[in-house]
């Protein structure tokens, strides 16, 4: 059934891209760049353990690169890029590893995962290794972020892996 | 194929136009219009100036300043101004001339809460050389019958006429005028983006090169360890009068530099600070003081019939008051964080 | 692995994050330095991120003096022989957005930090 798989995947990266742009409307809550929630994560750890590594691939990606067209920030591109992917490459192995009840471990390390790819590109493309300091902050409000959006992923994967929708 | 493809060329195309956006924004910000800043003592006070310019920029403005400062001093013996008061008459240059009628026109639009022949009592208080003291009442009532900007003869070009035992002071305006001849300067130089801070009263030229708004911190009147709040701005003054500005303690009263001009004794309305917010640094200067005297309720009567100026307020028990067009960009911060924001409606 | 095991892991990760956050929080942040200026030129220059005790040391123009304290992240004007004493009063410095000022003396100590200031002020109305 490939139209289901099809329409699976574009239905999660629309509803990714639309969180992607809601959560940039809400001000920041700290001064400090990369801070935030990062909602759209959930649809990311959702469909890696419900549609598999290839669609979620195509999910992040279409995700990234029209989040950054729609919200006009085509240079946060390459720090979108940098912590996606690497978020990504961690969830690929974290996949084997966890059960299904401990989902909200790759929420965390994933979002760990995505604020350590950013911050290298930040150091290479501003050229100052100085902001680094932040990263110990990054490291907390990632662990704490994603424990809540992992939990999150974790209940929809829980509600809906039965549902004739994933089968 | 092709249809397969051309999706994929529209994406690409709106790329490329995001990024020739932002390529168009490098561009403009020439290789000379670099950050420049610079710390001056001038007018009696320290000022910051900061602008994305030519270095020629930064210092034409700084000798603009200090000639300013060389005409409109009050204590400079060489100034226009000195002059003036010494012969009771002169010819004034353009722009003392230019300062004179802007504050002439706000004495008049504030009913006379500012005045700019309050001099003499300013010194009597002591506040020009730092010697504090109390005047008895007799010696405010006899001053007091030379204080009144209505007798100043002036033909609103050049000459100008005080009436015996007059003496003016144009230190409220001034430094709100000087800022506006800078920020004009820079402006016809092509300079988009600079912050002025004359001694407290701060200017900015259109907004941050990133384009977000200057965010300029108000004092905390209360001498607090923090800001009483923050208000975001672009191409606009930010001028704060405050009785915490400088001030004297006497048998356990507080004396402050802001003299109302209708009683010759501190101003006693129940504010502690205002700050003015508009687009002639001249007029918030003026209105500054002249509000702070005025108080809230007569301020907010003024800026009701105004369209150029929005304004905060804090009084002696710690409200806060903003008028309608500020509600938006003024966040309390610090202490204040939380506390009660009154917002004065047109 | 099992579910404990996880919570130990990042349990660890978001203990030492803590710590090194501590850790820089208390030094201040990295990079603040404070400008001593006399007369529009610095005359001195100390990182305060890098103070680990405090010391005092006097600004002379020959005739006027100010006596600076600097203690770890903050600096302040610990005496001065000028009329107004408002570079006292003004207590300690340790953001960048008002500097302490000494018009009498013509002295200014301005904090200048690499990076943003921690709530993005860019000037001070007074």
């Amino acid at each position: 059934m490939k139209l289901k798989r099809l329409t699976r995947a574009a239905v999660l990266a629309a509803m990714a891209l639309g969180i992607f742009i809601v959560e940039l409307q809400l001000p920041n809550l700290t001064p400090i760049p990369g801070v935030k929630l990062g909602l759209a994560n959930i649809v990311t750890v959702f469909s890696m353990f419900l549609l598999g590594p290839a669609n979620t691939l195509a999910i992040l990606l279409t995700r990234i690169l029209l989040g950054s067209l729609f919200s006009g920030q085509v240079m946060a591109l390459a720090y979108s890029l940098a912590g996606g992917l690497l978020c990504y490459l961690l969830m690929l192995l974290l996949r084997k590893l966890l059960t299904m009840k401990q989902i909200w471990v790759c929420g965390v390390l994933g979002a760990v995962a995505h604020n350590l790819g950013q911050m290298a590109v930040a150091v290479v493309v501003t050229g100052t290794p100085a902001i680094l300091v932040y990263l110990p902050v990054l490291m907390v409000s990632g662990i704490a972020a994603g424990l809540f959006t992992g939990l999150c992923a974790q209940f929809a994967v829980g509600r809906l892996e039965h549902t004739s929708l994933f089968k | 194929m092709i249809r397969k493809l051309l999706p994929l060329l529209l994406a690409l195309v709106l790329l490329c136009a995001c990024s020739a956006q932002s390529g168009e924004k490098t561009e403009e910000a020439a290789p000379q219009a670099e950050e420049r800043t610079s710390t001056i003592f001038a007018m009696d006070t320290v000022m910051d100036l900061r602008l994305w310019g030519t270095e020629e920029q930064l210092r034409e403005a700084e000798r603009e300043i200090y000639r300013l400062e060389d005409l409109f001093s009050v204590t400079d013996p060489a100034s226009e101004i000195h002059a003036l008061n010494e012969s009771g008459e002169g010819e004034l240059s353009p722009e003392t001339a230019e300062l004179l009628s802007g504050g002439l026109a706000l004495c008049a639009r504030t009913g006379g809460a500012l005045d700019l022949s309050i001099y003499p009592l300013v010194r009597a208080w002591g506040f020009t050389a730092e010697e504090y003291r109390v005047p008895a009442a007799e010696e405010l009532e006899s001053l007091l019958e030379n204080v009144d900007y209505t007798r100043i003869d002036f033909d609103g070009l050049s000459r100008v006429k005080l009436p015996a035992g007059m003496e003016i002071d144009l230190g409220s305006v001034a430094k709100g005028y000087a800022s506006t001849r800078v920020i004009e300067f820079w402006r016809e130089q092509g300079v988009t983006s600079a912050l002025l801070n004359l001694g407290g009263n701060v200017h900015a030229l259109g907004a941050k090169p990133d384009g977000s708004p200057w965010r300029v911190a108000v004092a905390d009147p209360f001498g607090g360890s923090g800001y009483l709040g923050v208000v975001e701005i672009t191409d606009k003054a930010v001028i704060t009068s405050g009785g915490y500005e400088r001030y004297f303690e006497q048998e356990g009263k507080t004396y402050w530099h802001i003299l109302d001009p209708a009683t010759g004794a501190p101003a006693d309305s129940g504010l502690v600070s205002v700050t003015v917010v508009g687009e002639n640094g001249l007029t918030c200067d003026g209105l500054s003081t002249a509000l702070f005297v005025m108080g809230a309720e007569r301020a907010a009567a003024l800026w009701r019939e105004s369209e150029d100026f929005e304004a905060i307020f804090v009084t002696a028990e710690r409200e806060i008051l903003v008028t309608a067009g500020l509600a938006e960009s003024f966040r309390p911060l610090d202490e204040y964080a939380g506390a009660k924001v009154t917002v004065i409606e047109p | 692995m099992r579910t404990r095991s996880w919570i130990i892991l990042i349990g660890a990760l978001l203990l030492v994050s803590l710590a090194f956050c501590f850790l820089l929080l208390g030094r201040g942040a990295s990079g603040t330095v404070a400008n001593i200026y006399q007369n529009g030129v610095c005359v001195r220059s100390i990182d305060l991120s890098a103070v680990t005790e405090s010391f005092t040391f006097t600004v002379s123009d020959g005739a006027r003096e100010n006596v600076i304290e600097v203690a770890p992240g903050r600096i302040r004007v610990l005496e001065a022989d000028c009329p107004d004493q408002v570079c006292v009063h003004a207590g300690w410095l340790a953001d960048s957005a008002a500097p302490i000022v000494c018009l009498p003396h013509r002295l200014v100590i301005r904090i200048e930090t690499s990076a943003k200031a921690a709530d993005g002020i860019d000037t001070v109305s007074q």
